[in-house]
Protein backbone atom coordinates (compact mmCIF):
# COMPACT_ATOMS: atom_id res chain seq x y z
CA UNK A 1 0.00 0.00 0.00
CA UNK A 2 1.10 3.52 -0.81
CA UNK A 3 0.35 6.26 1.67
CA UNK A 4 0.54 9.87 0.67
CA UNK A 5 0.22 13.10 2.63
CA UNK A 6 -0.50 16.16 0.52
CA UNK A 7 0.20 19.61 1.90
CA UNK A 8 -0.95 18.66 5.40
CA UNK A 9 -1.36 21.46 7.95
CA UNK A 10 -2.30 20.82 11.54
CA UNK A 11 -3.14 23.35 14.23
CA UNK A 12 -3.57 22.37 17.90
CA UNK A 13 -6.06 24.37 19.98
CA UNK A 14 -7.01 26.72 17.13
CA UNK A 15 -8.37 30.10 18.16
CA UNK A 16 -7.00 29.85 21.72
CA UNK A 17 -3.96 31.61 23.17
CA UNK A 18 -2.24 28.21 23.07
CA UNK A 19 -2.69 27.71 19.36
CA UNK A 20 0.25 25.76 17.89
CA UNK A 21 0.73 25.23 14.17
CA UNK A 22 2.50 21.90 14.40
CA UNK A 23 2.50 21.04 10.68
CA UNK A 24 2.84 23.78 8.08
CA UNK A 25 2.24 22.08 4.76
CA UNK A 26 3.87 18.66 4.74
CA UNK A 27 3.87 16.49 1.62
CA UNK A 28 5.33 13.02 1.92
CA UNK A 29 4.91 9.55 0.43
CA UNK A 30 5.41 6.19 2.14
CA UNK A 31 6.21 3.79 -0.70
CA UNK A 32 5.22 0.12 -0.48
CA UNK A 33 7.86 -1.99 1.20
CA UNK A 34 10.23 0.78 2.27
CA UNK A 35 11.64 1.83 5.61
CA UNK A 36 11.12 5.57 5.89
CA UNK A 37 13.03 7.25 8.73
CA UNK A 38 11.59 10.46 10.18
CA UNK A 39 13.99 12.65 12.11
CA UNK A 40 13.92 16.18 13.49
CA UNK A 41 14.35 18.18 16.66
CA UNK A 42 12.17 18.24 19.78
CA UNK A 43 8.76 19.64 18.88
CA UNK A 44 9.39 19.63 15.12
CA UNK A 45 6.10 17.80 14.44
CA UNK A 46 7.10 14.14 14.07
CA UNK A 47 4.47 12.67 16.41
CA UNK A 48 1.82 14.98 14.99
CA UNK A 49 2.76 13.85 11.48
CA UNK A 50 2.61 10.12 12.14
CA UNK A 51 -0.77 10.40 13.87
CA UNK A 52 -2.11 11.58 10.52
CA UNK A 53 -1.09 8.31 8.89
CA UNK A 54 -4.06 6.45 10.37
CA UNK A 55 -6.18 9.58 10.83
CA UNK A 56 -5.92 9.59 14.58
CA UNK A 57 -5.55 13.29 13.80
CA UNK A 58 -7.31 14.71 10.75
CA UNK A 59 -5.54 17.49 8.87
CA UNK A 60 -6.67 21.06 9.47
CA UNK A 61 -6.11 21.31 5.73
CA UNK A 62 -4.57 19.01 3.13
CA UNK A 63 -5.18 15.35 2.33
CA UNK A 64 -4.18 11.83 3.30
CA UNK A 65 -4.42 9.31 0.44
CA UNK A 66 -4.30 5.51 0.61
CA UNK A 67 -3.46 4.04 -2.78
CA UNK A 68 -4.74 7.26 -4.27
CA UNK A 69 -8.05 7.19 -2.36
CA UNK A 70 -8.98 9.88 0.16
CA UNK A 71 -8.44 8.15 3.52
CA UNK A 72 -11.38 9.93 5.17
CA UNK A 73 -13.72 7.93 2.91
CA UNK A 74 -12.38 4.62 4.28
CA UNK A 75 -13.76 2.92 7.36
CA UNK A 76 -11.67 3.99 10.35
CA UNK A 77 -11.44 0.45 11.70
CA UNK A 78 -10.21 -0.79 8.31
CA UNK A 79 -7.64 2.01 8.09
CA UNK A 80 -6.34 1.31 11.61
CA UNK A 81 -5.98 -2.38 10.82
CA UNK A 82 -3.92 -1.62 7.74
CA UNK A 83 -1.84 1.16 9.31
CA UNK A 84 -0.56 0.07 12.74
CA UNK A 85 0.68 2.89 14.97
CA UNK A 86 2.87 2.48 18.04
CA UNK A 87 2.75 5.69 20.09
CA UNK A 88 5.73 7.51 21.53
CA UNK A 89 4.58 6.59 25.07
CA UNK A 90 2.80 3.29 24.42
CA UNK A 91 3.13 2.28 28.09
CA UNK A 92 0.27 4.55 29.06
CA UNK A 93 -2.10 2.54 26.86
CA UNK A 94 -1.48 -0.77 28.65
CA UNK A 95 -4.60 -1.78 30.56
CA UNK A 96 -5.29 -5.53 30.84
CA UNK A 97 -4.61 -7.92 33.71
CA UNK A 98 -1.88 -9.80 31.86
CA UNK A 99 0.52 -8.95 29.06
CA UNK A 100 -1.02 -11.67 26.91
CA UNK A 101 -4.52 -10.20 27.29
CA UNK A 102 -3.20 -6.78 26.50
CA UNK A 103 -1.46 -7.86 23.32
CA UNK A 104 -4.56 -9.86 22.29
CA UNK A 105 -6.89 -6.88 22.54
CA UNK A 106 -6.30 -5.44 19.06
CA UNK A 107 -6.17 -8.68 17.02
CA UNK A 108 -9.35 -9.80 18.79
CA UNK A 109 -11.19 -6.97 17.03
CA UNK A 110 -10.35 -8.61 13.71
CA UNK A 111 -12.86 -11.48 13.95
CA UNK A 112 -10.11 -14.09 14.00
CA UNK A 113 -10.66 -17.36 15.80
CA UNK A 114 -9.25 -17.57 19.29
CA UNK A 115 -6.49 -19.98 18.28
CA UNK A 116 -5.21 -17.61 15.60
CA UNK A 117 -5.29 -14.70 18.07
CA UNK A 118 -3.26 -16.66 20.58
CA UNK A 119 -0.73 -17.72 17.97
CA UNK A 120 -0.24 -14.16 16.80
CA UNK A 121 0.11 -12.89 20.36
CA UNK A 122 2.74 -15.42 21.36
CA UNK A 123 4.60 -14.94 18.07
CA UNK A 124 4.68 -11.15 18.52
CA UNK A 125 5.91 -11.45 22.08
CA UNK A 126 8.49 -13.99 21.05
CA UNK A 127 10.05 -11.88 18.29
CA UNK A 128 10.41 -9.07 20.83
CA UNK A 129 12.15 -11.35 23.29
CA UNK A 130 9.19 -10.95 25.65
CA UNK A 131 7.71 -14.46 25.58
CA UNK A 132 8.33 -14.97 29.27
CA UNK A 133 6.33 -11.86 30.14
CA UNK A 134 3.01 -13.26 28.79
CA UNK A 135 1.48 -14.10 32.16
CA UNK A 136 2.79 -11.02 34.00
CA UNK A 137 0.79 -7.90 34.85
CA UNK A 138 1.73 -5.13 32.41
CA UNK A 139 1.84 -2.67 35.31
CA UNK A 140 4.50 -4.61 37.18
CA UNK A 141 7.11 -4.44 34.43
CA UNK A 142 10.27 -2.43 33.92
CA UNK A 143 10.22 0.45 31.41
CA UNK A 144 11.74 -1.53 28.57
CA UNK A 145 9.54 -4.55 29.24
CA UNK A 146 6.39 -2.38 29.03
CA UNK A 147 7.55 -0.99 25.74
CA UNK A 148 7.99 -4.47 24.27
CA UNK A 149 4.48 -5.45 25.37
CA UNK A 150 3.04 -2.32 23.76
CA UNK A 151 4.86 -2.88 20.45
CA UNK A 152 3.75 -6.54 20.39
CA UNK A 153 0.08 -5.44 20.48
CA UNK A 154 0.43 -3.58 17.19
CA UNK A 155 2.62 -6.23 15.55
CA UNK A 156 -0.07 -8.82 16.26
CA UNK A 157 -2.44 -6.83 14.01
CA UNK A 158 -0.12 -7.62 11.06
CA UNK A 159 -0.59 -4.19 9.48
CA UNK A 160 0.50 -3.29 5.93
CA UNK A 161 2.28 -0.22 7.23
CA UNK A 162 3.86 -0.20 10.64
CA UNK A 163 4.33 3.29 12.06
CA UNK A 164 6.69 3.42 15.04
CA UNK A 165 7.18 6.58 17.11
CA UNK A 166 10.49 6.28 19.01
CA UNK A 167 10.07 2.50 19.41
CA UNK A 168 13.57 1.80 20.71
CA UNK A 169 13.67 4.45 23.45
CA UNK A 170 14.22 2.47 26.63
CA UNK A 171 15.17 -0.81 24.96
CA UNK A 172 18.52 -2.26 25.99
CA UNK A 173 21.17 -2.22 23.24
CA UNK A 174 20.94 -5.90 22.29
CA UNK A 175 17.14 -5.76 22.17
CA UNK A 176 17.39 -2.61 20.07
CA UNK A 177 19.60 -4.46 17.58
CA UNK A 178 17.19 -7.40 17.45
CA UNK A 179 14.34 -4.98 16.89
CA UNK A 180 16.14 -3.30 13.99
CA UNK A 181 16.67 -6.73 12.43
CA UNK A 182 12.94 -7.35 12.87
CA UNK A 183 12.17 -4.09 11.02
CA UNK A 184 14.35 -5.20 8.12
CA UNK A 185 12.65 -8.61 8.12
CA UNK A 186 9.21 -6.97 7.89
CA UNK A 187 10.44 -4.73 5.09
CA UNK A 188 11.71 -7.77 3.21
CA UNK A 189 8.28 -9.33 3.63
CA UNK A 190 6.79 -6.31 1.84
CA UNK A 191 5.58 -4.33 4.85
CA UNK A 192 6.34 -0.60 4.95
CA UNK A 193 7.82 0.76 8.13
CA UNK A 194 7.81 4.38 9.22
CA UNK A 195 10.43 4.85 11.93
CA UNK A 196 10.48 8.05 13.96
CA UNK A 197 13.71 8.17 15.91
CA UNK A 198 16.15 10.44 17.67
CA UNK A 199 18.73 7.72 17.44
CA UNK A 200 20.30 8.67 14.13
CA UNK A 201 22.66 5.69 14.34
CA UNK A 202 19.72 3.32 14.12
CA UNK A 203 18.07 5.27 11.31
CA UNK A 204 21.39 4.96 9.45
CA UNK A 205 21.20 1.17 9.69
CA UNK A 206 17.66 0.54 8.48
CA UNK A 207 16.21 3.47 6.52
CA UNK A 208 15.81 3.35 2.73
CA UNK A 209 14.83 7.02 2.76
CA UNK A 210 14.90 9.72 5.40
CA UNK A 211 12.63 12.71 5.95
CA UNK A 212 13.95 15.50 8.16
CA UNK A 213 11.38 17.82 9.74
CA UNK A 214 12.01 21.27 11.13
CA UNK A 215 9.34 23.45 12.73
CA UNK A 216 6.51 21.64 11.01
CA UNK A 217 8.02 21.62 7.53
CA UNK A 218 9.97 19.08 5.51
CA UNK A 219 13.56 20.26 5.62
CA UNK A 220 14.91 17.47 3.44
CA UNK A 221 13.80 14.12 2.11
CA UNK A 222 15.87 11.60 0.17
CA UNK A 223 18.33 8.77 0.60
CA UNK A 224 20.07 8.66 3.99
CA UNK A 225 23.27 9.94 2.32
CA UNK A 226 21.47 12.87 0.69
CA UNK A 227 19.85 13.92 3.96
CA UNK A 228 22.65 13.26 6.44
CA UNK A 229 25.57 14.72 4.47
CA UNK A 230 23.70 18.06 4.16
CA UNK A 231 24.41 18.79 7.83
CA UNK A 232 26.88 16.41 9.47
CA UNK A 233 26.25 18.03 12.88
CA UNK A 234 22.78 16.42 12.76
CA UNK A 235 24.01 13.09 11.43
CA UNK A 236 24.80 9.60 12.70
CA UNK A 237 28.28 8.89 14.08
CA UNK A 238 29.34 7.10 10.87
CA UNK A 239 28.57 10.19 8.79
CA UNK A 240 30.27 12.49 11.31
CA UNK A 241 33.47 10.46 11.12
CA UNK A 242 33.41 10.18 7.32
CA UNK A 243 32.63 13.84 6.75
CA UNK A 244 35.53 14.89 8.98
CA UNK A 245 37.84 12.86 6.74
CA UNK A 246 36.30 13.88 3.42
CA UNK A 247 38.21 17.10 3.04
CA UNK A 248 41.60 15.39 2.88
CA UNK A 249 40.30 12.00 1.69
CA UNK A 250 37.53 12.64 -0.84
CA UNK A 251 37.73 9.02 -2.00
CA UNK A 252 35.85 8.04 1.15
CA UNK A 253 32.57 8.94 -0.58
CA UNK A 254 29.31 9.20 1.38
CA UNK A 255 28.83 6.02 3.39
CA UNK A 256 26.00 5.86 5.93
CA UNK A 257 25.44 2.35 7.37
CA UNK A 258 28.09 0.93 9.67
CA UNK A 259 29.32 -1.79 7.28
CA UNK A 260 29.73 0.59 4.34
CA UNK A 261 31.52 3.12 6.49
CA UNK A 262 33.91 0.52 7.82
CA UNK A 263 34.71 -0.66 4.27
CA UNK A 264 35.33 2.92 3.15
CA UNK A 265 37.62 3.58 6.12
CA UNK A 266 39.54 0.37 5.53
CA UNK A 267 40.04 1.27 1.89
CA UNK A 268 41.81 4.50 2.84
CA UNK A 269 45.44 4.15 1.97
CA UNK A 270 47.39 3.03 4.99
CA UNK A 271 44.41 2.82 7.39
CA UNK B 1 39.75 -5.52 51.67
CA UNK B 2 36.79 -3.54 52.89
CA UNK B 3 33.41 -4.56 51.54
CA UNK B 4 31.90 -1.65 49.56
CA UNK B 5 29.26 0.16 51.58
CA UNK B 6 30.57 -1.16 54.86
CA UNK B 7 32.59 1.92 55.80
CA UNK B 8 29.50 4.09 55.96
CA UNK B 9 28.11 2.26 58.92
CA UNK B 10 30.68 4.16 60.93
CA UNK B 11 31.60 7.27 58.94
CA UNK B 12 29.20 9.60 57.11
CA UNK B 13 31.22 11.27 54.39
CA UNK B 14 29.85 9.22 51.50
CA UNK B 15 27.13 10.63 49.24
CA UNK B 16 25.43 7.25 48.84
CA UNK B 17 26.17 3.84 50.16
CA UNK B 18 24.34 0.61 49.55
CA UNK B 19 25.35 -2.31 51.68
CA UNK B 20 24.08 -5.78 50.74
CA UNK B 21 20.73 -4.46 49.56
CA UNK B 22 18.06 -6.92 48.44
CA UNK B 23 14.52 -6.21 47.31
CA UNK B 24 11.61 -8.20 45.85
CA UNK B 25 8.35 -6.71 44.61
CA UNK B 26 5.36 -8.13 46.50
CA UNK B 27 4.10 -11.29 44.83
CA UNK B 28 7.06 -11.83 42.53
CA UNK B 29 9.32 -14.85 42.80
CA UNK B 30 12.48 -13.27 41.43
CA UNK B 31 14.21 -10.61 43.52
CA UNK B 32 14.55 -7.33 41.62
CA UNK B 33 17.81 -6.64 43.49
CA UNK B 34 20.03 -9.17 45.28
CA UNK B 35 22.83 -8.31 47.64
CA UNK B 36 23.89 -5.08 45.93
CA UNK B 37 26.74 -3.08 47.48
CA UNK B 38 28.45 0.06 46.17
CA UNK B 39 29.40 3.58 47.25
CA UNK B 40 29.29 7.02 45.67
CA UNK B 41 31.79 9.53 46.96
CA UNK B 42 30.79 13.19 46.88
CA UNK B 43 31.48 14.67 43.43
CA UNK B 44 31.59 11.35 41.61
CA UNK B 45 29.81 10.83 38.28
CA UNK B 46 28.71 7.21 38.06
CA UNK B 47 26.78 5.48 35.28
CA UNK B 48 24.35 2.56 35.58
CA UNK B 49 23.67 0.23 32.65
CA UNK B 50 22.27 -3.24 32.06
CA UNK B 51 19.50 -5.14 30.32
CA UNK B 52 15.79 -4.34 30.55
CA UNK B 53 14.52 -5.59 33.88
CA UNK B 54 18.05 -5.59 35.31
CA UNK B 55 17.04 -3.62 38.42
CA UNK B 56 18.21 -0.09 37.56
CA UNK B 57 14.93 1.73 38.27
CA UNK B 58 14.34 -0.37 41.37
CA UNK B 59 17.69 0.79 42.71
CA UNK B 60 16.71 4.38 41.95
CA UNK B 61 13.45 4.00 43.92
CA UNK B 62 15.32 2.64 46.92
CA UNK B 63 17.53 5.71 47.07
CA UNK B 64 14.77 8.12 48.09
CA UNK B 65 12.67 5.76 50.15
CA UNK B 66 9.93 5.10 47.59
CA UNK B 67 10.82 1.45 48.14
CA UNK B 68 12.40 -0.01 51.26
CA UNK B 69 14.99 -2.78 51.09
CA UNK B 70 13.98 -6.25 52.36
CA UNK B 71 17.47 -6.54 53.77
CA UNK B 72 20.68 -4.55 53.74
CA UNK B 73 21.00 -0.84 54.16
CA UNK B 74 20.91 2.31 52.04
CA UNK B 75 22.43 5.54 53.33
CA UNK B 76 22.25 8.92 51.60
CA UNK B 77 24.52 11.56 53.11
CA UNK B 78 24.50 9.39 56.20
CA UNK B 79 20.68 9.16 56.44
CA UNK B 80 18.45 6.17 55.85
CA UNK B 81 15.81 6.93 53.19
CA UNK B 82 13.48 4.26 54.52
CA UNK B 83 13.16 6.08 57.87
CA UNK B 84 13.83 9.70 56.85
CA UNK B 85 12.55 9.97 53.27
CA UNK B 86 11.73 13.68 53.45
CA UNK B 87 15.12 14.61 54.83
CA UNK B 88 16.83 12.49 52.18
CA UNK B 89 14.82 14.12 49.37
CA UNK B 90 16.34 17.50 50.26
CA UNK B 91 19.74 16.12 49.37
CA UNK B 92 18.93 13.67 46.61
CA UNK B 93 16.69 14.43 43.63
CA UNK B 94 15.47 11.95 41.04
CA UNK B 95 14.47 12.29 37.41
CA UNK B 96 12.24 9.27 36.89
CA UNK B 97 12.30 7.12 33.77
CA UNK B 98 8.84 7.86 32.45
CA UNK B 99 8.45 11.59 31.70
CA UNK B 100 4.79 10.97 30.87
CA UNK B 101 3.81 9.88 34.38
CA UNK B 102 5.81 12.39 36.38
CA UNK B 103 4.00 15.50 35.18
CA UNK B 104 1.04 16.26 37.43
CA UNK B 105 0.42 20.01 37.71
CA UNK B 106 -1.88 22.06 35.46
CA UNK B 107 0.88 24.27 34.06
CA UNK B 108 4.52 23.72 33.23
CA UNK B 109 5.72 26.27 35.81
CA UNK B 110 3.77 24.57 38.63
CA UNK B 111 5.22 21.27 37.64
CA UNK B 112 8.75 22.63 37.80
CA UNK B 113 7.97 24.18 41.21
CA UNK B 114 6.41 21.00 42.59
CA UNK B 115 9.55 19.55 44.14
CA UNK B 116 10.36 22.85 45.85
CA UNK B 117 7.07 23.09 47.65
CA UNK B 118 7.97 20.83 50.55
CA UNK B 119 11.39 22.34 51.06
CA UNK B 120 10.35 25.57 52.77
CA UNK B 121 12.02 27.79 50.16
CA UNK B 122 10.83 31.45 50.38
CA UNK B 123 8.38 32.43 47.62
CA UNK B 124 10.59 34.86 45.78
CA UNK B 125 13.53 32.49 45.73
CA UNK B 126 11.22 29.75 44.54
CA UNK B 127 10.15 31.88 41.58
CA UNK B 128 13.76 32.67 40.72
CA UNK B 129 14.80 29.06 40.86
CA UNK B 130 11.88 27.94 38.69
CA UNK B 131 12.67 30.60 36.10
CA UNK B 132 16.33 29.63 36.10
CA UNK B 133 15.58 25.93 35.68
CA UNK B 134 13.13 26.60 32.83
CA UNK B 135 15.81 28.66 31.12
CA UNK B 136 18.46 25.98 31.67
CA UNK B 137 16.40 23.44 29.70
CA UNK B 138 15.42 25.91 26.97
CA UNK B 139 11.69 26.06 27.71
CA UNK B 140 11.11 29.82 28.05
CA UNK B 141 7.66 30.66 26.73
CA UNK B 142 6.26 27.29 27.84
CA UNK B 143 5.51 28.35 31.46
CA UNK B 144 1.72 28.41 31.03
CA UNK B 145 1.45 25.41 28.71
CA UNK B 146 -0.32 22.29 29.98
CA UNK B 147 2.25 19.50 30.39
CA UNK B 148 -0.11 17.01 28.72
CA UNK B 149 0.02 18.93 25.44
CA UNK B 150 3.80 18.89 25.11
CA UNK B 151 5.88 16.81 22.72
CA UNK B 152 7.89 13.91 24.15
CA UNK B 153 11.16 15.81 24.33
CA UNK B 154 9.47 18.87 25.81
CA UNK B 155 7.99 16.70 28.59
CA UNK B 156 11.38 15.27 29.37
CA UNK B 157 12.83 18.79 29.60
CA UNK B 158 10.08 19.85 32.03
CA UNK B 159 10.88 16.86 34.23
CA UNK B 160 14.56 17.74 34.15
CA UNK B 161 13.81 21.38 35.05
CA UNK B 162 11.84 20.13 38.06
CA UNK B 163 14.91 18.33 39.30
CA UNK B 164 17.29 21.22 38.62
CA UNK B 165 15.05 23.67 40.50
CA UNK B 166 15.52 21.67 43.70
CA UNK B 167 19.31 21.99 43.31
CA UNK B 168 20.02 18.78 45.22
CA UNK B 169 23.60 17.75 45.98
CA UNK B 170 22.95 14.32 44.54
CA UNK B 171 21.23 13.96 41.18
CA UNK B 172 19.83 10.61 40.11
CA UNK B 173 18.82 10.49 36.46
CA UNK B 174 16.92 7.48 35.10
CA UNK B 175 17.28 7.55 31.29
CA UNK B 176 17.20 11.36 31.17
CA UNK B 177 17.80 11.68 27.42
CA UNK B 178 15.59 8.88 26.05
CA UNK B 179 13.26 11.34 24.25
CA UNK B 180 15.71 14.11 23.38
CA UNK B 181 17.07 14.93 19.93
CA UNK B 182 20.80 14.82 19.23
CA UNK B 183 21.45 18.44 20.17
CA UNK B 184 19.22 18.27 23.26
CA UNK B 185 21.10 15.19 24.36
CA UNK B 186 24.42 16.97 23.92
CA UNK B 187 23.14 20.01 25.84
CA UNK B 188 22.00 17.91 28.80
CA UNK B 189 25.28 16.00 28.89
CA UNK B 190 27.27 19.23 28.73
CA UNK B 191 25.14 20.68 31.51
CA UNK B 192 25.77 17.62 33.67
CA UNK B 193 29.45 18.01 32.88
CA UNK B 194 29.38 21.55 34.36
CA UNK B 195 28.07 20.06 37.63
CA UNK B 196 31.08 17.79 37.74
CA UNK B 197 32.80 17.78 41.14
CA UNK B 198 30.18 20.13 42.57
CA UNK B 199 27.39 17.52 42.55
CA UNK B 200 27.24 13.76 42.79
CA UNK B 201 25.55 12.17 39.79
CA UNK B 202 24.10 8.70 39.24
CA UNK B 203 23.12 8.38 35.58
CA UNK B 204 21.11 5.40 34.29
CA UNK B 205 21.16 4.93 30.53
CA UNK B 206 21.08 2.45 27.64
CA UNK B 207 23.49 4.66 25.69
CA UNK B 208 27.04 3.80 26.69
CA UNK B 209 28.39 6.75 24.67
CA UNK B 210 26.83 9.05 27.30
CA UNK B 211 29.07 7.54 29.95
CA UNK B 212 32.48 7.57 28.29
CA UNK B 213 33.58 10.42 30.59
CA UNK B 214 32.06 9.05 33.79
CA UNK B 215 34.22 8.02 36.74
CA UNK B 216 32.72 4.52 37.00
CA UNK B 217 29.96 2.43 35.51
CA UNK B 218 27.82 -0.04 37.46
CA UNK B 219 26.32 -2.97 35.54
CA UNK B 220 23.08 -4.44 36.91
CA UNK B 221 21.79 -7.67 35.43
CA UNK B 222 19.06 -9.88 36.89
CA UNK B 223 19.16 -7.80 40.07
CA UNK B 224 22.85 -8.40 40.66
CA UNK B 225 25.64 -5.88 40.49
CA UNK B 226 27.87 -7.72 38.04
CA UNK B 227 30.47 -5.00 37.51
CA UNK B 228 31.67 -1.68 38.93
CA UNK B 229 34.38 -0.49 36.55
CA UNK B 230 35.88 2.51 34.80
CA UNK B 231 34.46 3.20 31.31
CA UNK B 232 37.82 2.25 29.76
CA UNK B 233 37.73 -1.17 31.36
CA UNK B 234 34.08 -1.82 30.57
CA UNK B 235 34.41 -0.74 26.94
CA UNK B 236 37.38 -3.00 26.40
CA UNK B 237 35.76 -6.08 27.96
CA UNK B 238 33.90 -7.68 25.04
CA UNK B 239 32.66 -10.66 27.08
CA UNK B 240 31.28 -8.53 29.88
CA UNK B 241 29.49 -6.32 27.33
CA UNK B 242 27.93 -9.27 25.52
CA UNK B 243 26.81 -11.04 28.70
CA UNK B 244 24.98 -7.90 29.75
CA UNK B 245 23.26 -7.16 26.43
CA UNK B 246 25.46 -4.11 25.92
CA UNK B 247 26.71 -3.05 22.51
CA UNK B 248 29.71 -0.82 21.91
CA UNK B 249 28.79 2.63 20.60
CA UNK B 250 29.38 3.19 16.86
CA UNK B 251 32.59 5.22 17.28
CA UNK B 252 34.18 2.59 19.51
CA UNK B 253 33.01 -0.25 17.28
CA UNK B 254 34.60 1.40 14.23
CA UNK B 255 37.81 1.96 16.20
CA UNK B 256 37.93 -1.66 17.32
CA UNK B 257 37.36 -2.96 13.77
CA UNK B 258 40.15 -0.70 12.50
CA UNK B 259 42.55 -1.90 15.16
CA UNK B 260 42.55 1.39 17.09
CA UNK B 261 42.11 1.54 20.88
CA UNK B 262 38.33 1.89 21.40
CA UNK B 263 38.41 3.14 24.97
CA UNK B 264 40.72 6.07 24.10
CA UNK B 265 38.69 7.35 21.13
CA UNK B 266 35.54 8.78 22.59
CA UNK B 267 34.11 11.03 19.87
CA UNK B 268 33.84 11.05 16.05
CA UNK B 269 36.42 13.87 16.08
CA UNK B 270 38.93 11.84 18.07
CA UNK B 271 38.41 8.81 15.84
CA UNK B 272 38.76 10.81 12.60
CA UNK B 273 41.97 12.34 13.91
CA UNK B 274 43.43 8.95 14.81
CA UNK B 275 42.57 7.57 11.35
CA UNK B 276 44.17 10.57 9.65
CA UNK B 277 47.29 10.31 11.78
CA UNK B 278 47.62 6.67 10.85
CA UNK B 279 47.06 7.11 7.11
CA UNK B 280 49.64 9.89 7.09
CA UNK B 281 52.30 7.93 8.90
CA UNK B 282 51.44 4.98 6.60
CA UNK B 283 51.94 7.15 3.51
CA UNK B 284 55.26 8.42 4.73
CA UNK B 285 56.49 4.95 5.55
CA UNK B 286 55.39 3.45 2.23
N1 LIG C 1 -2.11 18.35 22.26
C1 LIG C 1 -1.38 19.41 21.94
N2 LIG C 1 -1.84 20.68 22.15
C2 LIG C 1 -1.09 21.75 21.84
N3 LIG C 1 0.14 21.68 21.27
C3 LIG C 1 0.64 20.47 21.05
C4 LIG C 1 -0.07 19.27 21.37
N4 LIG C 1 0.69 18.22 21.04
C5 LIG C 1 1.84 18.72 20.54
N5 LIG C 1 1.82 20.08 20.54
C6 LIG C 1 2.88 20.98 20.06
O1 LIG C 1 3.08 20.75 18.67
C7 LIG C 1 4.47 20.78 18.34
C8 LIG C 1 4.85 19.47 17.67
O2 LIG C 1 4.71 18.41 18.61
P1 LIG C 1 5.08 16.90 18.26
O3 LIG C 1 4.66 16.09 19.43
O4 LIG C 1 4.51 16.55 16.93
O5 LIG C 1 6.67 17.01 18.16
P2 LIG C 1 7.78 15.87 17.96
O6 LIG C 1 8.56 16.21 16.73
O7 LIG C 1 7.15 14.54 18.01
O8 LIG C 1 8.72 16.13 19.22
P3 LIG C 1 9.53 15.10 20.18
O9 LIG C 1 10.78 14.76 19.46
O10 LIG C 1 9.83 15.94 21.38
O11 LIG C 1 8.66 13.93 20.47
C9 LIG C 1 5.21 21.03 19.65
O12 LIG C 1 5.55 22.39 19.73
C10 LIG C 1 4.19 20.70 20.73
O13 LIG C 1 4.36 21.51 21.89
N1 LIG D 1 5.98 -2.49 40.09
C1 LIG D 1 6.55 -3.68 39.91
N2 LIG D 1 5.99 -4.82 40.42
C2 LIG D 1 6.56 -6.02 40.24
N3 LIG D 1 7.70 -6.23 39.56
C3 LIG D 1 8.30 -5.16 39.03
C4 LIG D 1 7.77 -3.83 39.17
N4 LIG D 1 8.59 -2.97 38.53
C5 LIG D 1 9.60 -3.71 38.01
N5 LIG D 1 9.43 -5.03 38.31
C6 LIG D 1 10.33 -6.14 37.95
O1 LIG D 1 11.55 -5.96 38.67
C7 LIG D 1 12.67 -6.22 37.84
C8 LIG D 1 13.58 -4.99 37.79
O2 LIG D 1 12.87 -3.93 37.16
P1 LIG D 1 13.48 -2.48 36.97
O3 LIG D 1 12.36 -1.59 36.58
O4 LIG D 1 14.27 -2.13 38.15
O5 LIG D 1 14.44 -2.75 35.73
P2 LIG D 1 15.33 -1.71 34.88
O6 LIG D 1 16.74 -2.17 34.98
O7 LIG D 1 15.03 -0.32 35.28
O8 LIG D 1 14.80 -2.03 33.41
P3 LIG D 1 14.56 -1.05 32.13
O9 LIG D 1 15.87 -0.93 31.43
O10 LIG D 1 13.60 -1.84 31.27
O11 LIG D 1 13.99 0.24 32.61
C9 LIG D 1 12.12 -6.67 36.50
O12 LIG D 1 12.11 -8.06 36.45
C10 LIG D 1 10.71 -6.13 36.48
O13 LIG D 1 9.84 -6.95 35.72
MG1 LIG E 1 7.25 13.01 19.40
MG1 LIG F 1 14.19 1.31 34.28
Amino acid sequence: MRLELRDVRYVYAPGTPFEVEALRGVSLVVEPGEVLGIVGGTGSGKSTLVQHMNLLLTPTSGEVLVDGVDATTLKKSELRRRVGLVFQFPESALFAATVEEDVAFAPRQLALDEKEVRERVLESLRVLGAGELAARSPFALSGGEKRRAAIAGVLAMRPEILVLDEPTAGLDPATREDFLALILGLRNAGISVVLVSHDLDEVAEVADRVCALQEGRVLAVGTPAEVFYRDPSQAPATVRVASLLRESKPEIGAPVPFGETLDALRALRGA
Amino acid sequence: MKHPGEGTRVGGSLAVSCYRVSFSYPGSEQPALSDVSFELRPGEYVGVVGPNGGGKSTLVRLLNGLLKPDSGRVLVSGRDPSTEPFEVRKHLGILFQDPENGLVAPFVEDDVAFGLENLGVPRQEMRDRVARAIRAVGLEGYERREPGTLSGGEKQRVALAGLLAVEPEILVLDEPTSMLDASGRREVLEYLETLRAEKTVLHVTHHLEELVRSDRILVLNGGELVADKTPERLLSDADLLRENRLVLPVVQRLALELGLPPAKLRTPEELAEAILARTESGTRAG
